[in-house]
């Protein structure tokens, strides 16, 4: 067995374990324990999203309302590997056809029955075809399949439960990138327009959308009919509490019972409370310094090299940061150091020696890249303050300090999120520029992490240099499994010596909760996971 | 007065235009929508054709053009982040959640500060001005945002969910953020009460109701109250767009799913379409409340009447 094929020997050892048990009652106990599956789980988030077709967007706060109702063909378990979702298996059956086989017996809320049309109905949507045949609108959405993947051809229908799908050059990922797409119905889709996915759609996920209060809550109730056996609460409330003390305060008064994002001081203090529960879980959110270090021949360089083109500079400023004090003063041990490209919990991670914090070498480095008191290196850092939350500006406000410390001048510039986007959209990042920023990933798979290098995508800022691109595209193409993951191994530990950026941190979100409630794991995924999550009677 | 009245209409038609004509520009000044509505991983290419699916490549001139021939109507657009028409979520957010805590809030700070104030001057340098102006120095120095979370401390959680730290809907879910919300102005209105008290009850006329032997209530309530409330009006409508603003803070502290928030995540997201018909409704609003406390000022002082005798 491959590693490639280790998500099908999952899928299998899924099957066998699920309860295919679809409209059977829901248990009365959990490991002796007595539950209440007539209760209602009330769980406060930070924000509410703005709307809920997949093909929008599926960043993190989007994730966790779309995926109570909409699944993908490629499920993923507690440990966060992909097991059947949709799709029993997926396989490539040559190096340029991938099938997937689906799931039997699931209907969507409304009754409409899943199948390849499904499938089918869904891939035009994501590639843009077909438009005009189904009747429907094209939305602004957040990835242009078409774009990012021109080399998915075709798809066909083999029969009623079994799809492929062509491309025109070897895809490894292809699993990954198509099959983490939450499906939306077909017949409903075309009968109410896309925009309709918007208010009040229909899934075939475990919770089924009842009413939406926007900006306020998103209640739910148990999907009776849900191949995965019923959950274990019959209803489900996602309520918005924007403000951190707020959400704790709601649930140290019993009126939540699950909250997410506890600030890292806040979970310190929860975890001595009797009464409450504190779980974390390591996140693929990356936060880094991205640099300019575009050489002048470069796309979008304005004739100028970056001042961070070479890569010992980049190095230097890597050697200048000390992690181990950032995670210990700011995040309480909430975060971890990662000198991967990649989400240490993505599928193709591995791991790379630390950097070390190291001022001496950093200066010495940076002479050697002849940077001198005559001659100084500066840097002007974009802050997107207040976006990626307090922790954040904090730790950049101290990395900025230890940069200092080895003699870079750096100026910070606060600027919103909007303003930043603009700036890296128009290419007008200035030759000495960097800016901080986080990074995740909606897949499983590292691929989308080491992407970031290889196309014009607004976070490129050091492009790949030639040998490490045709080490990236070997990756993309490369369909044994170990084999890839091999070559994976390779550029991870490539980029890590190149050092494309600084980097700060691997966030772990810590989450609270009432000792009533059992079985919450919180997944590494950008969504919470309800399937199995009970009430204490 | 019908004259009058015509006239602040014709002046709040050119004020709500002004407005929004000013905010349709600021807000394109602050940069470019698109690149909020894709992945930060985007290329450049999904970026520019985001832009042409919300019609944000045509010229500027184009787009007001649009906006002045359908805003009339109410028609300001789609939103960029919801895809709904934006002065419909505008309004969803402003009535009834906005709506009734402004209200609650604005009747609060208001109504309350009438008897503290006149307490507070009638009892001048005693015990209850003191703890008048004490009080009133407290509200009007403590941060409303923390203000909030110190109530949800002790109503929901220390005396045992007394109050829901969240949410809306009933009228209990309304107390601690409308006191939240009154908290500042009413302090200032007690302040204002008390010294426009201050200064009337030493006016001859005070002195002459009280030597032909009114009752000290009718001298204070029906004499010195009327003179001494100018200001206080005035304050009150003005208020008004503070209860407005100042429901951002409190929507986000009590999870009130009012137009505060909307705004608060309109404007760096640069949702224009919402910004525009959030701004509208406030211009409106702002304008015809202050016509209502210029017409109450004429009514209650002769003086400051602005709509001419016999109107």
């Amino acid at each position: 067995m491959t590693a490639l094929h280790r998500p099908v020997l999952w899928l299998a050892l899924a099957i066998l374990g699920l309860p295919l048990a679809a409209g059977a009652a829901p248990p009365t106990s959990v490991d002796g324990v007595p539950i209440d599956p007539e209760a209602e789980l009330v769980v406060a988030l930070t924000d509410d999203t703005t709307n809920l077709d997949p093909r929008i967007g599926m960043g993190s706060i989007r994730s966790n309302y779309i995926r109570q109702i909409f699944e993908s063909l490629v499920d993923v378990d507690r440990q966060g590997r992909p097991v059947p979702g949709l799709a029993l298996s997926w396989k490539p059956v040559n190096d340029l056809t991938w099938e997937f086989v689906l799931r039997r017996g699931v209907t969507f809320h409304d009754g409409e029955p899943f199948n390849a049309d499904t499938v089918l109905f869904n891939l035009d949507r994501m590639f843009r075809k077909n438009l005009d045949k189904w009747g429907i609108k094209d939305v602004a959405a957040g990835t242009a399949f078409d774009k990012v993947y021109p080399f998915v051809t075709r798809w066909e229908k083999v029969d009623d439960y079994t799809v492929r799908v062509h491309t025109s050059e070897p895809s490894a990922t292809l699993w990954d990138f198509l099959g983490r797409e939450p499906l939306v119905p077909r017949a409903w889709t075309i009968k109410h327009g896309v925009e309709a996915l918007n208010d009040k759609p229909v899934g075939t996920g475990p919770w089924k959308l009842v009413a939406w209060k926007r900006k306020d809550h998103m209640a739910f109730e148990r999907n009776d009919g849900y191949w995965g056996g019923p959950t274990l609460a019959k209803r489900l409330r996602l309520q918005v509490i924007p403000e951190a003390a707020a959400r704790i305060a709601a649930l140290r008064a019993g009126q939540v019972h699950l909250v997410e994002a506890v600030p890292p001081l806040d979970a310190e203090v929860l975890g001595k409370t009797s009464t409450i529960r504190v779980a974390s879980s390591v996140q693929k959110l990356a936060c880094r310094i991205y640099l300019n270090g575009r050489t002048k021949d470069a796309y979008e360089s304005g004739g100028k090299d970056g001042a961070f083109a070479d890569p010992r500079v980049r190095m230097a400023l890597n050697l200048a940061v000390n992690r181990e004090a950032i995670i210990a003063k700011i995040f309480h041990g909430l975060a971890l150091a990662n000198a991967s490209p990649v989400a240490t919990v993505a599928y193709g991670y591995a791991a790379q020696p630390p950097y070390p914090y190291d001022p001496a070498r950093a200066k010495a480095l940076l002479a050697e890249a002849g940077v001198s008191a005559a001659q100084p290196l500066t840097l002007q850092l974009l802050l997107p303050a207040k976006h990626y939350g307090q922790a954040f500006d904090e730790t950049v406000g101290a990395v900025v300090e230890m940069l200092k410390a080895v003699g870079v001048q750096v100026t910070v510039q606060t600027l919103d999120f909007g303003t930043l986007l603009q700036t890296l959209t128009k290419g007008t990042l200035p030759p000495n520029g960097g800016f901080a920023a986080c990074r995740t990933s909606n897949n499983l798979d590292a691929d989308d992490f080491v992407r970031d290098w290889a196309t014009t995508t607004l976070v490129n800022w050091t492009p790949y240099p030639p040998e490490l691109l045709a080490l990236y595209q070997s990756t993309r193409r490369q369909v044994d499994a170990k084999k890839r993951l091999a070559a994976l191994a390779e550029l991870q530990q490539r980029v890590r010596d190149w050092a494309p950026v600084v980097s700060l941190y691997q966030e772990k979100k810590a989450y609270a909760h009432s000792a009533r409630v059992l079985q919450f794991v919180p997944t590494q995924e950008l969504n919470m996971d309800f399937r199995g999550v009970a009430l204490r009677r | 007065m019908r004259a009058f009245l015509l006239r602040r209409l014709v002046h709040a038609v050119f004020v709500v235009w002004g407005v929004v004509t000013v905010v349709f520009f600021l807000v394109r000044l602050t940069g470019d929508p698109a690149a909020l509505l894709v992945d930060a991983t985007a290329t450049r290419e999904e970026v520019e054709r985001a832009r042409q699916a919300l019609g944000l490549d045509r010229p500027l001139l184009v787009q007001y053009a649009e906006f002045l021939r359908a805003a009339p109507l109410g028609d300001f657009g789609v939103s960029l982040r919801e895809r709904r028409p934006a002065m419909g979520m505008v309004l969803e957010h402003f009535w009834p959640a906005t709506a009734q805590l402004a209200l609650a809030a604005l009747v609060l700070a208001v109504v309350l500060p009438i008897p503290l104030g006149v307490i507070a001057a009638t009892h001048r340098n005693g015990a209850l001005d003191h703890a008048s102006r004490l009080g009133s120095l407290f509200l009007q120095s403590m941060p409303s945002f923390w203000l909030g979370l110190m109530l949800i401390l002790l109503f929901a959680v220390a005396l045992g969910g007394l109050l829901p730290a969240f949410g809306s809907g009933t009228l209990s879910h309304l107390i601690l953020p409308a006191l939240t919300l009154a908290a500042a102005p009413l302090a200032q209105n007690v302040r204002l009460i008390r010294a426009g008290m201050l200064e009337v009850l030493q006016e001859d006329y005070v002195r002459t109701a009280r030597a032909k032997g009114l009752a000290e209530r009718g001298v204070v309530y029906r004499h010195a109250l009327r003179n001494a409330a100018g200001p206080f009006l005035t304050v009150s409508g003005l208020s008004l767009g503070f209860m407005l603003s100042g429901t951002i803070v409190i929507e986000t502290v009590f999870s009130w799913p009012g137009m505060g928030r909307l705004i608060v995540q309109a404007v760096p997201g640069r949702d224009f379409p919402v910004i525009q018909a959030a701004v509208f409704l406030f211009a409106i609003l702002f304008v015809a409340v202050n016509l209502v406390v210029d017409v109450l000022q004429g009514l209650l002082d002769p003086r400051a009447r602005v709509f001419g005798d016999g109107a």
